[in-house]
């Protein structure tokens, strides 16, 4: 069979570089139509465009990731510096703006990284898309509706492809923005309004350490470029060809993703500098001078990661995720589940090579998501809202991504997020379509018996289940368990007790997800139908909404080829997956680096299968001790009061550990009484009487009095000139003088 | 031909003595009719500095400026004095003094 | 002091002479024909000045027709009766009348400081042209076309704006 078509490039990779920005302004400019003329168009046009706008950049995507999957530069080593090179589309609109040595360029990029998000948001975007024209047929604001839909996929478009942190910045603004917005769609209940509030504030206070975070990196960027002694800036800023791209220029500035990179490159070099190379040695020049490389690298990433822990809703900024549910179901599925709350992860994995500088970063991630992990996990066993239990499985598993960044387990937290892209998709998507079919029901308590009614959604959601649950044919068991594999085998320097701790951690989360998520299934969609059902027989979804259901199940069964072992073999004769091999030309650098700056030490590679033994027994220990629990214990004790303790257990869980009330007090409150006190004295008392009301008093006054001068004596005015006009003749007569 | 060998600067202080003239009419003069005589005054001073300027350097434009500043007087007065017709029938005065209903 | 000088003083102390009256005649009907006095004075210095075309102009537009649309309202207007005795002078009329003087005072020093002033007097080329119909008809029609026509507007604009004023109801 010819292969040679899979090898080469469909499309002409620099008309592709050329054209990146049309995968962004399709979109936007769906969002421009629909939202300014949708209300004329109609239904019908408004989901053709909206439909077809992303669908158009769907194809783009496709060809840019086959540009750059498909190049057979992928794996060369030029043996100059020892960088991998890896091509990549890249195309620059020219400098956006300049503040003295800090310039920022409008530029995307698309490598191996951002094709794969590319995929994942264009491609589950579609389906989305697609599945909410027939979800939001019922709905007068639909145009709104698609206008914001398209504007978030050209937002998260803008940053996934954005090739310098300030733009992705702009992205990562953008699709906070949309995702207020849609959580508040049905504003006019007032509790959907708080929950965009909410979801904005929670977000602000990590972009505020985002932007800290970008500023010290700009700060440390120059200092290196611009101190004496270092390579001289020029070849610092030149592109010393460790991405191929079509269009180089030649000083992207400091944020530049490909600048970062080249900066990471020489952190660990020099050893003649002590054993860390540069990271020990103090920054010479500029605001930070004193401080040494890797302790402001090492802030750095705990304050981006602050800021990825607001996005992609980590403790202890993940609050707004639950309420953030209050939007229509498309949207919970398309931003709060498959692509907006994985920027976080996105963002880390961007910043990889220069992550791994820092140990202490890396073990607090990884930590952080473990705990999220295990956390989000247990307050998922007691929610009886279906939407609710997916939330807390979608704070839960981006804690799994959280912690393979954290143990430098990159490409995992990447197939992580792909593969539960599409099951939670999936997932998100078979609960809209039972809210569809039920009348709006959430509460699984009083759904039961789907199974006969919505044969293809339960289908459906039973796979994406098993997919969570980590069952052997399901992508979601290779993506998560080689997370958990890479942690036990990870070696942090310095931090050597965190690998096994979050694998412990995460292995028991491993087994909550595998109970609250049956847990969820077997009463929502199995048994008999619940008493307290709104509606007496449920229907099952057009076509429309079941396609993307069973496209995104059976992608979910698919991209099992991408995280299964073996496939290939590394040079070494070491195994390695496809989602290794593919993302290598991004992740190697980091790996490099790593062992270089003796921050993050391969072990031997063991066999996986042993560990895989166990996470499958504990997936189906969870689920096996779900379905005994709901289907034989508690039936059989039905109409008895459950134990004191489980009911106080439960209450506990149920109030979601009463971490909302514990903010409410510590946070919320005081910082409202602090702003009722400032709004009444510096508000109302200082600038509102004493500044606004006397400038206005003051000169109220002088008004009255020089109104006087207003004669009506059109004479009186010509005087007024005539003396003016005198003044004008003596100055320029004394100033002739004074010569 | 020769041009007469009076000084510009001749000409230009008969303009500014025309100019104050025209300026301390506009002043102090209550018949709206004379305020615009005076007005008519100052303009020939300012067209005076043109023409003298325009032969001190030969340069006919200052004669170009003294035609529009003509034109200009020409609509200046029609307008004006249809002004001073619609006061003096609503009011039957064209004192500037008596018409100061503009004040405070 | 040669003749031309001699004509030039006769005829700006004309002018000066016919201004004052102007300004001081208690009768507008006196102003006015003090007023024509002066623009044909002007008219004669302007010809002196080598401005053949402006004279021209000076005695058909002002002294021709603006001084007869002023002669004009003051016999529409009934305003040749010389009203009440004047009153006392106000307050800004003192201090207009004493700036202007101090404008006039202040002018007349800085002219008079004026020393780069080029003598004139000799022959030059082009000197016959100067100033003639053709050479600022010329220059009229084809670098100040726009102005021109702008003035033209400008013109017709003030003619219905003056009708429009003018007229009792329309």
């Amino acid at each position: 069979m010819d292969t040679t078509w899979l090898t080469k490039a469909w499309a002409n990779p620099q008309a592709l570089s050329a054209n990146l920005w049309l995968i962004i302004a399709l979109p936007a400019f769906g969002a421009l139509v629909c939202g300014v003329f949708g209300r004329a168009l109609g239904r019908t046009y408004v989901n053709l465009v909206a439909c077809a706008s992303v669908l158009a950049s769907f194809c783009l995507s496709v060809f840019a990731f086959q540009a750059v999957a498909a190049d057979p530069s992928v794996i060369v080593t030029p043996a100059a510096n020892g960088v991998p090179m890896r091509f990549a589309l890249s195309g620059d609109w020219g400098v956006w703006f300049q503040a003295g040595s800090f310039s920022a360029h409008l530029g995307l990029w698309v490598d191996h990284l951002s094709a794969t998000m590319l995929m994942v948001v264009t491609g589950v975007g579609f389906l989305i898309h697609l599945y909410s024209t027939a979800y939001m047929e019922h709905d007068a604001g639909y145009w709104r509706f698609f206008a914001y839909l398209n504007l978030f996929m050209a937002s998260m478009l803008t940053l996934v492809l954005a090739d310098n942190l300030v733009l992705l910045f702009v992205g990562w603004e953008g699709v906070g923005l949309c995702s207020y917005l849609l959580i508040g769609f049905w504003y006019t209940d007032a509790a959907n309004a708080w929950a965009g509030r909410k979801a904005f504030i929670a977000n602000r206070v990590g972009d505020c350490a985002f932007l800290l975070a970008m500023m010290l990196l700009v700060l440390t960027v120059t200092a290196f470029a611009k101190a004496p002694g270092t390579e001289p800036p020029a070849v610092f800023f030149a592109q010393r060809r460790a991405v191929w791209t079509h269009a180089a220029t030649s000083e992207p500035g400091p944020l530049n993703f490909k600048v970062l990179e080249e900066f990471a490159q020489y952190m660990p070099a020099n050893l003649a500098m002590g054993s860390r190379g540069m990271l020990g040695t103090d920054i010479p020049i500029g605001p930070l001078a004193g401080h040494t490389y890797g302790h402001t690298l090492t802030l750095v990433f705990l304050l981006m990661l602050l800021g990825a822990a607001g996005k992609s809703a980590q403790l202890p900024l993940y609050v707004w995720l639950p309420d953030a549910m209050a939007g229509p179901t498309p949207v919970s599925a398309l931003i709060h589940a498959a692509t907006m709350v994985t920027a976080g992860v996105y963002l880390l994995c961007r910043m990889a090579p220069l992550l791994v500088m820092s140990p202490a970063a890396m073990a607090t991630v990884a930590v952080v998501g473990a705990l999220t992990a295990l956390y989000a996990a247990l307050i998922a066993f007691a929610q009886d809202d279906l939407k609710k239990v997916l939330a807390y499985s979608t704070i839960s598993q981006l804690g799994y991504m959280f912690l393979g960044v954290g143990v430098g387990f990159f490409w995992g937290a990447i197939l992580h997020l792909v593969t539960h892209a599409c099951f939670k998709g999936c997932l998100f998507l078979s609960a809209g379509s039972v809210m569809h079919g039920n009348d709006n029901e959430v509460n699984i308590k009083k759904l039961g018996g789907l199974r006969k009614e919505m044969p293809w959604t339960t289908a459906c959601f039973g796979i994406a289940t098993l997919a969570i649950t980590g069952i052997i044919p399901l992508s979601g068991f290779f993506s998560k368990d080689d997370i958990l594999h890479g942690a036990l085998h990870a070696r942090l320097v310095g931090y050597e007790w965190v690998g096994p701790t979050v694998f412990a951690i995460g292995s028991l989360g491993a087994l909550c997800t595998a109970f609250y998520m049956s847990r969820a299934y077997l009463l929502a969609f199995t048994g008999e139908r619940s008493k307290d059902a709104k509606v007496p027989h449920a229907h099952e979804s057009g076509w429309v909404i079941v396609a993307p259901l069973v496209i995104l199940a059976a992608l979910s069964i698919a991209l099992i080829s991408h995280g299964f072992p073996g496939l290939l073999k590394m040079p070494n004769g070491e195994p390695e997956t496809l989602m290794e091999a593919f993302l290598k030309p991004v992740f190697g650098v980091a790996d490099r680096l790593a062992i270089e700056a003796h921050s993050l030490l391969p072990e031997a590679e063991r066999s996986p299968w042993p560990g895989f033994g166990i996470a499958l027994l504990l997936a189906w220990a969870g689920g096996g001790a779900a379905w005994y629990l709901y289907k034989r214990v508690f039936p059989a004790r039905a109409g008895k009061p459950a134990p004191e303790v489980f009911a106080a257990v439960r209450a506990f869980t149920v109030h979601k550990f009463y971490v909302d009330e514990l903010y409410d007090a510590v946070l919320v409150r005081p910082i409202k009484l602090l702003s009722i006190g400032l709004f009444r004295v510096v508000d109302e008392g200082l600038i509102d009487t004493v500044l606004v009301g006397g400038t206005a008093w003051v000169t109220a006054r002088i008004g009255s009095l020089l109104r006087y001068l207003q004669t009506g004596d059109v004479q009186a005015y010509a005087a007024m000139m005539a003396v003016g006009l005198l003044a004008g003749v003596g100055y320029a007569i004394f100033e002739a003088l004074a010569k | 031909m020769q041009i007469s060998p009076v000084d510009t600067q001749n000409y230009l202080l008969l303009a500014a003595t025309l100019f104050c003239t025209g300026m301390l009419g506009v002043l102090v003069r209550r018949n709206a009719l004379v305020v615009f005589m005076s007005i008519e005054l100052m303009l020939n001073a300012a067209n005076l500095t043109f023409l003298a300027a325009a032969r001190e350097r030969l340069d006919a434009t200052g004669h170009l400026a003294a035609l529009f500043v003509i034109a200009v007087a020409a609509a200046e007065a029609a307008i004006g004095l249809a002004i001073v017709i619609a006061v003096f029938r609503n009011r039957g005065t064209v004192n500037v003094e008596d018409i100061r209903t503009m004040k405070y | 002091m040669s003749t031309s000088q001699l004509v030039f003083f006769g005829l700006a102390f004309a002018t000066l002479f016919s201004a004052v009256l102007v300004i001081a005649a208690r009768n507008p009907i006196n102003s006015a024909m003090s007023l024509v006095a002066t623009f044909l004075f002007l008219a004669a210095i302007y010809a002196q000045l080598l401005a053949h075309t402006i004279a021209v102009l000076q005695v058909l537009v002002y002294a021709g027709a603006i001084m007869v649309l002023f002669l004009f309202v003051i016999m529409l207007l009934s305003l040749t009766h010389l009203g009440d005795p004047t009153p006392p002078p106000a307050l800004h009329q003192v201090v207009g009348g004493v700036a202007a003087v101090a404008v006039l005072a202040g002018l007349v020093v800085a002219i008079w400081r004026w020393h780069e002033m080029a003598p004139v007097g000799r022959a030059r080329e082009g000197l016959l042209r100067f100033g003639t119909l053709e050479q600022v008809g010329g220059l009229l029609y084809t670098r100040w076309l726009l102005p021109f026509e702008a003035v033209s507007l400008l013109l017709l604009v003030a003619m219905v704006g003056a009708v429009v004023v003018a007229k009792p109801r329309i």
